[in-house]
Order: structure tokens, then sequence, then C-alpha cells
């Protein structure tokens, strides 16, 4: 409140009233620092205002001389802080005001980082053993060069089978020696039978891997794709659990709305057998050339565990039973991306390569 | 297989529109693979009378005829030259569209006017026949609408028929399947034979020589017949099964097969000599010419049919050229047999020939199906050829098929689909499907059906095979759907697993893309990477039947397949390549049939590793950059003890080559390409490989860092620049830095290389920067001076350096 009443006694003195009003004045209109120093000059500076104020106090009456030395240390003050009020503040305009003249082109690209990109088989192929990691399953791998033995024998494919043919499976010379039992493997199902011979059920396993075929190579078909094969043995495995577990797959991997249909189908190695479609991914059902106007889109074959196979890895049928199924890497990388031809994937095309 | 539905009507009531019949058959197995509709563009054709036709005028191949269509007669100019009077023909009027887009107008041929157009099977998108006009079956009356007096449209089901059904690549079998799915009944059609006096055994003998291969042989005699085309309704039939009509006696054998499965054969007797069969296996290069005029020299694992000069016929395939029916014939012999399937097969394959006969006995048909085919056929060559039946089939039997006898476990059966099955349920099935239910027997607490399997289902042979009917029956699509209670199991990835995983991941956080690239490459490459030859070819594999040779070869290394894509990169002018594989390659093992398969690593590099941007000039790609991803892949693998070597290597430039030792053992190389194998395989010079072991990598590798402690005290740094002889390594010069710096000398970085100016000729200098810490204290700058004065002697004594 002393400064309150300090006020009030100097605006009842005319003179030092006009004096407030003029600094006021001026320190309101300095627009910049240096117009600022001007102001202090001009009240502060030897000849200022204000000091000559102070200096004419020890000529006053000493009546007076108390009053105006209160008053005139009153503007002082007033006047100091001012002053360091004012400065700051333009002190930061002026900064601000400066950086905005340092001009950058913002739009320019920014500085080029190297990064890579994962071939979308393998970006798939992890996709799917983490769906079945996350149901408790392992993963496991086999040879790309196999026996007959493994890749058809055991798994029930009898000795006429089409697919046995020289037009169909690529055969395989082995150095210094004559064999006729030895091949590219045509799927990944000869792990089912290598897994079985040396685990014990329960086993629930997944093996990805490449798979030949004597195609030659069009937009659907390449001699080498990828394939993930399943197996799953335990006590009491039934088809409502083959079922359930590609359903949750096909979701997963295709979308939670995707319809699924099991289809029965035949396989030497699997009985019963199916094969299963989701619903369009393009079309949802309505029918599209995607789907060739069926609404579905056949994206693995499954089936239950034939009991042949079991009696030739040494398993009792009558105590365990199982599911097994196989999916296409190729065709679900190119359901999923719209990738219209198999061959890309071994072009290696960088520009290909780094869109996924 | 194509099943026409008009045709399986004729064996069981169709309640369903064909897309829903569709669909009931591919939730049962048999995927419909389309449903096409034919004869959809036959409009506005009529039937036309030919009333009379005359020669034209002016024209010696053509003719004018006059055709009643109903409403009107129409001048027509027909070149054909099957036309004459009385026939049925289909008629274009004017004004009508042709399926090929043309339109009929009234013109003048040759000074005669022609309205309208008599039409071929071709022109009317029917047949390819382009033999003469279409004639139509008497019984079609002239102006009726074409597509009405045709049958058409009609529609045809494409089944996908799975091996193990051949009983549905008939037309009975569908409609058993069917019957069975719908509720219905089949109905088998009713036919009477009238039979003659004459005896079939007394104009036909046959005699099985090697029955391992043929179970049996059926033959009628049917005599008397006029060989001409069949009537529409079965040519319609053939067509639309996708069958070529030839002639009424050919084609009762077709559609005899393609009803009951059965394939059929008719020889002109007059050329079977002696009416006498003989079933045998070929002679070591006998020869026998097929009715595609094809010469076949056979092998005494083909099955043939003879009479006593020789061969007649390859059993089960195709007949001969010589004892086939032709327009001349009255009598035939035919022949419904059954062979066995590999038998069959095997000939197939060796003559690169099949048929739709050779295809149903590959997958199996009925063995007592013989004579009800038989039967049937004759009956029609009766019936539609004039034919007069001999009595009696003469049915040699090898062997009796019986049906097999099967037991069901009703209640494991329905654990074994995750659904409950009451046994009635499952006996219902089983009946719809033509089992026989042969007892119910009870044991324990399982119940058990016993049933006998028809013939025409071979593949029925085990109790699994019935839990299949049931579980398809039953419907696939109403089985709940559940997960398996596994009760002691548990999942995850394998520490290497994980580390395949890291290293990935890593190669990717480096800038590398990956690549996968076939695992067959060109047999040129193994000369490349190994210029001398001296140990890859002869422990390479090779594939015996490759699609081409630049696909032969199981690689025995990633790089070519890289280079390769490479190469495919630059052509498409993508200049700044870097790919990288994970990937098996091929190693022989001594007395191994299989090949060890070590998984590799690999990169390539070539053009800018960084390109020029708009402040900085471009990073080339090169030896160091290789060096520098492979230094920082082994250290964010942990990996402790490592070194990279000078090394040579064929394919790669001898000066900038070296390998990977892991743990003091060789894993990998790492170098610019030898610019003549660049040159060999087309590729620029300046490109950098590197290939290592993964399993190795793996190996040596922590999945997880041990905790250092970090210096909490201030760090001194200081700079060495000295200046050494031009051939002194830099790692020789720092491991001397090294040595001397002591335990305080915590870092040592290369910061310069320089050559020139006041440096000498042959000389050069390197500058290092240092940094000196202890874990316990600050350290004093006594210190730090002292370490460095004691490398800085170190290196004046050992490689006579100097300060710079």
């Amino acid at each position: 409140m002393e400064v309150d009443r300090v006020l009030e006694e100097l605006r009842a003195d005319r003179e030092l009233s006009e004096l407030y009003d003029d600094i006021s004045r001026d320190l309101d209109a300095a627009a910049n620092l240096q117009a600022l120093e001007e102001v202090r000059v001009a009240y502060l500076g030897r000849k200022g205002k204000v000091s000559q104020l102070i200096q004419s106090i020890k000529d006053l009456p000493p009546e007076e001389r108390k009053r105006v030395g209160r008053l005139g240390n009153y503007l002082k003050g007033y006047l100091e802080k001012s002053l360091e009020k004012k400065a700051g503040e333009l002190e930061k305009q002026e900064l601000e005001s400066a950086l905005r003249e340092e001009k950058t082109d913002i739009t320019l690209p920014g500085r080029y980082m190297p990064y890579g990109t994962r071939h979308l088989i393998s970006r798939i192929i992890q996709e799917i053993e983490d769906i079945f990691l996350a149901m408790g399953y392992r993963v496991v791998e086999g040879p790309e060069v196999e026996l007959d033995y493994y890749n058809f024998e055991a798994l029930n494919t009898p000795e006429w089978h089409p697919s046995k043919s020289i037009q169909d499976t690529f055969y395989v010379n082995v150095p210094g020696a004559d064999y006729d039992d030895v091949l590219l493997r045509t799927h990944t199902s000869p792990v089912q039978i290598r897994i079985m011979e040396v685990t014990p059920p329960p086993l629930y396993v997944i093996a990805p891997g490449r798979a030949f075929r004597r195609d030659v190579p069009d937009a659907t078909h390449s001699p080498m794709f990828h394939q993930v094969e399943g197996l799953a043995v335990d006590e009491h495995i039934t088809l409502g659990d083959l079922k359930g577990t590609l359903e949750h797959f096909a979701r997963e991997i295709f979308g939670k709305d995707r319809k699924v249909r099991f289809r029965p189908h035949y396989f030497p190695f699997t009985e019963p057998s199916a094969e299963v479609d989701v619903s369009c991914i393009m079309c949802h059902g309505k029918g599209c050339r995607l789907c060739k106007g069926t609404g579905w889109l056949e994206i693995l074959g499954a089936g239950m565990v034939d009991p042949n196979v079991f009696k030739y890895v040494g398993y009792d049928e009558e105590k365990v039973s199982g599911f097994a199924f196989g999916m296409g890497v190729e065709r679900i990388a190119m359901l999923k991306c719209g990738v219209p031809d198999i061959r890309y994937f071994f072009e290696n095309d960088l520009r290909l390569l780094r869109q996924f | 297989m194509r099943v026409p539905l008009e045709w399986l009507e004729e064996y069981v009531d169709l309640t369903l529109e064909p897309a829903d019949l569709a669909d009931l058959l591919t939730n049962a197995g048999t995927a419909v693979e389309g449903i096409e509709i034919i004869g959809e563009e036959l409009k506005g054709f009529a039937v036309g009378h030919v009333l009379e036709v005359q020669k034209h005028p002016s024209a010696e191949k053509l003719s004018v005829c006059r055709v009643d269509v109903g409403v009107e007669e129409l001048n027509i100019v027909c070149g054909a030259p099957n036309v004459r009077e009385g026939i049925k023909v289909a008629v274009a009027p004017p004004g009508t569209l042709l399926p090929d887009g043309s339109r009929i107008k009234e013109v003048s041929i040759r000074g005669v006017a022609s309205r309208g157009m008599i039409l071929s099977e071709k022109e009317l998108g029917i047949s390819d026949d382009t033999q003469g006009i279409m004639v139509l079956d008497e019984e079609c009356v002239a102006g009726e609408d074409l597509a009405r007096a045709l049958g058409m449209p009609h529609c045809v089901l494409v089944l996908e028929v799975t091996p193990n059904r051949p009983d549905c690549l008939s037309m009975i079998g569908v409609a058993r399947e069917v019957a069975a799915l719908t509720g219905k009944r089949l109905k088998k059609p009713p036919f009477s034979l009238k039979e003659s006096e004459k005896r079939a055994d007394d104009a036909v003998r046959v005699e099985i020589v090697d029955a391992d291969l043929c179970t049996r042989y059926a033959a009628r005699v049917i005599d008397k017949l006029a060989i001409g085309p069949s009537p529409w309704f079965m040519r319609r039939r053939l067509l639309a099964a996708g069958v070529r009509p030839i002639s009424n006696v050919v084609d009762i054998t077709n559609y005899v097969m393609l009803e009951t499965g059965q394939p059929l054969h008719a020889f002109d007797y007059r050329l079977v000599k002696e009416g006498h069969i003989i079933v045998r296996r070929a002679r070591e290069g006998e020869i026998l010419t097929t009715l595609d005029g094809v010469q076949r020299t056979l092998r005494p694992q083909d099955l043939l049919i003879c009479d006593p000069s020789g061969p007649i016929a390859l059993a089960g395939i195709m007949g001969g050229e010589h004892s086939e029916v032709s327009d001349g014939t009255s009598r035939v012999l035919l022949e419904s047999a059954h062979f066995e399937a590999t038998g069959i097969m095997r000939t197939s394959r060796q003559l690169e020939l099949s048929s739709e006969a050779s295809y149903r006995f590959e997958r199996g048909v009925d063995p007592n199906g013989c004579v009800y085919a038989a039967n049937r056929a004759a009956y029609l060559m009766q019936e539609l050829a004039g034919g007069e039946v001999l009595a009696g089939v003469v049915d040699e039997r090898a062997r009796a098929v019986e049906p097999a006898n099967l037991r069901l476990r009703v209640n494991r059966t329905g654990r074994l689909i995750g659904i409950p099955l009451r046994l009635e349920e499952a006996k219902d099935f089983l009946e719809s499907i033509d089992m026989e239910i042969k007892g119910i027997e009870k044991e324990g607490e399982e119940e058990i059906i016993e049933v006998a399997v028809p013939t025409y289902r071979p593949d029925l042979e085990r109790e699994i095979d019935l839990v299949e009917e049931i579980a398809r029956l039953y419907g696939y699509n109403r089985i709940t759907p559940t997960l398996p209670k596994t009760s002691n199991n548990v999942g995850g990835l394998s520490t290497e697993q994980k580390l395949r995983r890291r290293i990935a991941e890593i190669m990717t956080a480096l800038g590398l893309n990956e690549a996968i690239t076939l695992s067959l490459i060109s047999p040129r490459w193994l000369d490349l990477l190994d210029r001398e030859r001296d140990c890859l070819p002869e422990s390479v594999h090779s594939l015996r039947n490759p699609i081409s040779e630049e696909t032969s070869i199981l690689r025995p290394s990633l790089l070519p397949g890289l280079l390769d894509a490479l190469r495919f990169n630059l052509n498409r002018r993508v200049m700044d390549v870097s790919l990288y594989e994970i990937g098996r390659v091929f190693v022989h093992r001594e007395g191994s049939k299989q090949p060890a398969e070590p998984l590799k690593l690999a990169f390539v590099l070539s053009g800018d590793w960084i390109p020029k941007q708009w402040d900085r000039e471009a990073e080339k790609a090169d030896f160091f950059t290789a060096k520098g991803l492979l230094e920082a892949l082994v250290d964010a693998l942990r990996i402790r003890r490592w070194s990279m070597e000078r090394k040579e290597y064929p394919f790669l430039h001898p000066a900038r080559s070296c390998c990977l030792l892991l743990e003091g053992q060789e894993a990998g190389c790492l170098g610019m390409i030898h610019p003549m194998v660049a040159k060999q395989a087309d590729l620029p010079t300046e490109i950098a490989l590197m290939e290592v072991d993964l399993g190795r990598l793996i190996e040596c590798s922590l999945e997880l860092g041990m905790y250092e402690e970090v210096p909490r005290f201030p760090s001194i740094q200081m700079d060495i620049a000295m200046v050494v002889k031009e051939d002194v390594p830099s790692r020789e010069v720092e491991k001397i830095i090294k040595d001397a710096g002591g335990e305080l000398l915590r870092e040592v970085r290369l910061f310069d290389l320089y050559r020139g100016g006041q440096i000498g000729e042959g000389e050069k200098s390197l500058a290092y920067s240092l940094t000196f810490y202890a874990l316990d204290r600050t350290l004093k700058d006594q210190e730090a001076r002292g370490a460095y004065e004691a490398i800085v002697k170190a290196l004046g004594e050992k490689l006579h350096a100097r300060l710079r």
C-alpha cells in the first residue's frame, strides 16, 4: 500500500505527474532496444530528466527535500524496472524475428538413410510361424534334397502316383553314385515323417521351407516355391480341432471378418482330407475375377493323419490321432498383397522388394 | 468330368437349381469348377424342311434349295455336299445374327437370289464339324424354334473328380452321389435286349493269358448294323461332355462309357481273325498302329488285345487302326473288359498316350460292371443302329472280385470327427451311399456296423475310409470348430531360430534388402566360382531331369543366385543394389545319398551405397562398405573372437579379398569380385561380395551380451598421428598401440590416413584417436600422457614410426 500512497502523492504534484506520464509514454513507444536505450539516456543519463530531478533535491528547501526525494526515487525505481522488463520483451522479439530471418527450405528432402527390407515371403512365413507359436507349436525343418521314402512312400503315396513321375518331380544325381530315389522334395510334408520318427507324441509343429516341382514357370507356377507344413498329434485330436485351428489361422492372416469353408478332398497322406477356402478378400464372397466368380479362395489342404502314415513312423493309431496341413506361402502372399505373378518373387527387382 | 444336367436327370430327380447343386457337390468333396450354359446363342434360327434341291445354273458345286421354315418358303443357295431333299436343317433367315457376329442378309450368289442360310454345326457354334450342313432328326418340325428342337440351351457342371473317386467319372456315379446328398433314389434306365437265335459264343472265343493285368473280359457280338450318324440327343450329350461324335456305333461305346464309367471298344468283327481274342503281354518290339495313326513299338510290360495274327488293340488305352469300325462295318465285337490300373498307367506313361478309357482304368473301374455296360451298349446298337444282338455274353473271368467287408466303430468315428454320432445316423449315412449293412455288433461300449462295399467304390478299403464318408455326408461345415485340448506340450522358437531371425533383422537394419533366389543355378557358375575347376564340379549335385540347363545345378553357394539377381536389376536400370539372402546350399557328403545343407548368409553390393544428395557426394559401395557391414553384424551378434585375414579366392579380386575367422576357424569370405569373373558373367567389376556360414555365426553369437562396467568418471581423449612405411598394415600399428597403451587405454580409432605433402615417398600417416579412462577414479593427465609416450616409443622401436 506504501507504493500506492507514493503514487497518489506523485499524482498530486502536477509537474512530477506529467514527468511520470512522459516516462510511461516513451517506454511504450520504444520499438527496439536502441530506442529503449535512448529513453534510458533521456531520463537516467547524466542529463536525464530524472537524474536532474534527483540532483536538484539538495537545492530544495529542507521541507521539500524529503517529499521530492521520495517521489524522485520512486520515479527512478519505476523507470529502472520498466526498462529492464521492456528490454527483456524487446530482446525476445528481436531474437524471434532474427531467427525467422534464417530462411530454410524445409521442403528439401531429408538426408538419405539406408534401411533394408525383408523379402515378402520371409515376412509371411514369420507371420505364419508367429500365429502357430502362439498356439503352442514349435518350428522344425527338414532337408530340401529328400529320399523317395520320405517324400512319397511313408506319406502313403501309391507307387504309381502321377506326382512321382519325372514330369513332375526333380530327381537328383548324387556325385559318384547312381541312385534313383533322391529328389528335391515336392512338398514340406516329408518333415512330418522325419519329426515323428524321432519324437514321441504329443507333437505340435510347423515346418516352413522350400519345395520344388517340375512346373514350367508361368504366372501361378514356379519350379521352386515355399510351403508351411503343420502337424499335431496327440490323444483325442479331432477333425473339429483341425477346423478350429485353421479357422483361427485363416482369420489371423486374412482378417477377422473372413468366412472359412472346409471341403472334403483327397490327399494320399490324410484321411479324412479337406481343402480350406476363405471368403474372397476382394469381393467378400460376391464373386469376382480373383475368385473366378465363386466367392471363395482356396488357401490350403489339410486332413487327419492317415493311419498308414502312423504305421510308417511307429505311432499307435489306436492311441493317438492327428491332423496335418500344408499351405503355399506364395499363394498367401499373392492374395494378401495383390502380387499378380509368382515369378516376381524370385526376380528380386529391388523396386518390388522394397514395397513390402 | 463334364456333366450335362439334362443327361444326369435321366438317372436322378434334380430338384435344385444348378448353382445349389454345385454347392452341394462341392461341399461333399467333388468340387464344381464351373457351370456352363451351352447353346445360349442359338436365337432366331429355325428348323427348315428341304423341299427341293436343284443345281445352281452357273456354279457346279452350289445347289438352290427350297426350304420350308413354317411361316414361309425360302430359296437358299447352299454349297454343302450333304444337302438333299427331305432332310430337316437349321436355317438362319435373313436378319439373324450368327454366333460369330456376322448378320445374314439377302444376297445374290452368282445370279441367284438367296434368302438366308442353311447352317453347319460349326456355324451354329455347336461343334468344329465343317463337313457339311447340320442334319437334324426327322421328328423336328419345319418352323420350330431351333434351340427348342435341339434341347438347348442346357447346363453343364464341370466337376473336379478327385483320384479316389473313379465312380464319379460316370453319369450314373454322379447321379448316385446326388441321390445320396438329396435323399432321392438312383434310377437306372430300364432296357430290354432282343437277342437273336445265333449265339455269341459260337462267334467269339476269349483267352486271357496274362491274368495279372486283366481281371475280366466280356464280349458281345452285334450284327446287321447300319453305320451312320447318331441321333441328335446322343451327339448333344457327347459334345457337352467333351467327346467328339463319330458314328452311331462308336458314339454308343463312348456314350455308355460316360454313362456307366466302363470303357468299351467295338472291333469290326470281320477284322478279328477267327473271332478269337487273346489278352496277353506284348513281345519285345512288337508293333501296333493305334487309332490315332501312330505306329507304336511295344514292350513286354504293355498289355495287348490280339487275334491269332497279332495285336489289334492296346488294352484299355486305344484300339488298333486295322480293326477300327468303318462305314462298311456291319458286325462288331464289343469289348467290355476290366484291366488293372497299374498296368494301364505304366503303358500310358511310357507311350505318352492317354484316353478317356485309360483315364478311367488308371483310377479304377468297377470289375463287376462289364456285363451291364456291354448289355446297355448292345441295346443302344439294337435301337439306334438297327443291330441284331447275338445271344449271350462271352464273359471270361480271370478271377472274381467280391465286395469288401468293413467294420465301422461308431463311437470311435464320432470321436475322430468330433461330433456326436448315433448308430442310426451312421447307418443311414452308409445306406445312402449303397453300402450293404451286414450286421451290427456291440463290443463293450463300442457299436460296430459291418458293411459290404460295392465294387464300384475301390477307395473304400479300410475303416478310416468309411469315417471319411461319414464326415463328408455329415457335412464338414456342420462340425463344431474346437482347439486341441493339449496337456503335455509347449511351443516356441529354439535359440538358433531366434538368432536366425535376429541376423535377418540386423541385415535389414544395416540397410540391405533380402532376396530369395532359386536353389537351382546354371553350370556356367561352377566354372566362374572355381576357375581352376579343382574342387567344385565333382562334388556338385545336378538334376537328372532339369527343365533347362540354366536351372540344372543345386547351388553350392548363394552368390550365383544373388549375382543373377544383381544383373537382373542392372538390366532394368536399377543401379544401386544391395541384396542379401539367407538360405541352404548343398554340399556332397561322401557315402551319403543326401547332401549336407548348411545355411549360408551372403550379400552383394553394387553402385552407390549412399546416393549423391543435394548437399553431399555419393558414397560408392566398395570393399570397405562390405567389410563394415560384416564387422557391424559380427559386433551386433556379440561375437568375441573373430578376425578378418587376407585370403585369395578364385572368384575374388586377389588384392581385395579376405576370410572371416570365427574363433580361429574360417567361416566365410568377403571381397570384390574378380574382374575376369565379372566380365564372363556380364557384370560390372565394382561388386562387393560376402558369404558366411550361418551356423558358425550362430554358434559363436550370444543371444544377449553380458554386463560390462561403464565408466562413471571422465575420460581423456588424445590424438596421435604417426608416419610409417607404406607396407605396414594398419592393424599392426593398432596392435602395438593397444599393447603399449596399457589397461587405461580403452579405445583406439583410426580417423585419418594421409599420403603425400610432407609425408615422404613410400610412407603414410595414420592418425588415431585414443580414449583413456579408469573405472574407479578420475584419470590424471600425467597418467594418460605416460601411456601416450609409451605408445610413441613402442611404435618408434618396432616400426621405425615417427610422430608426424
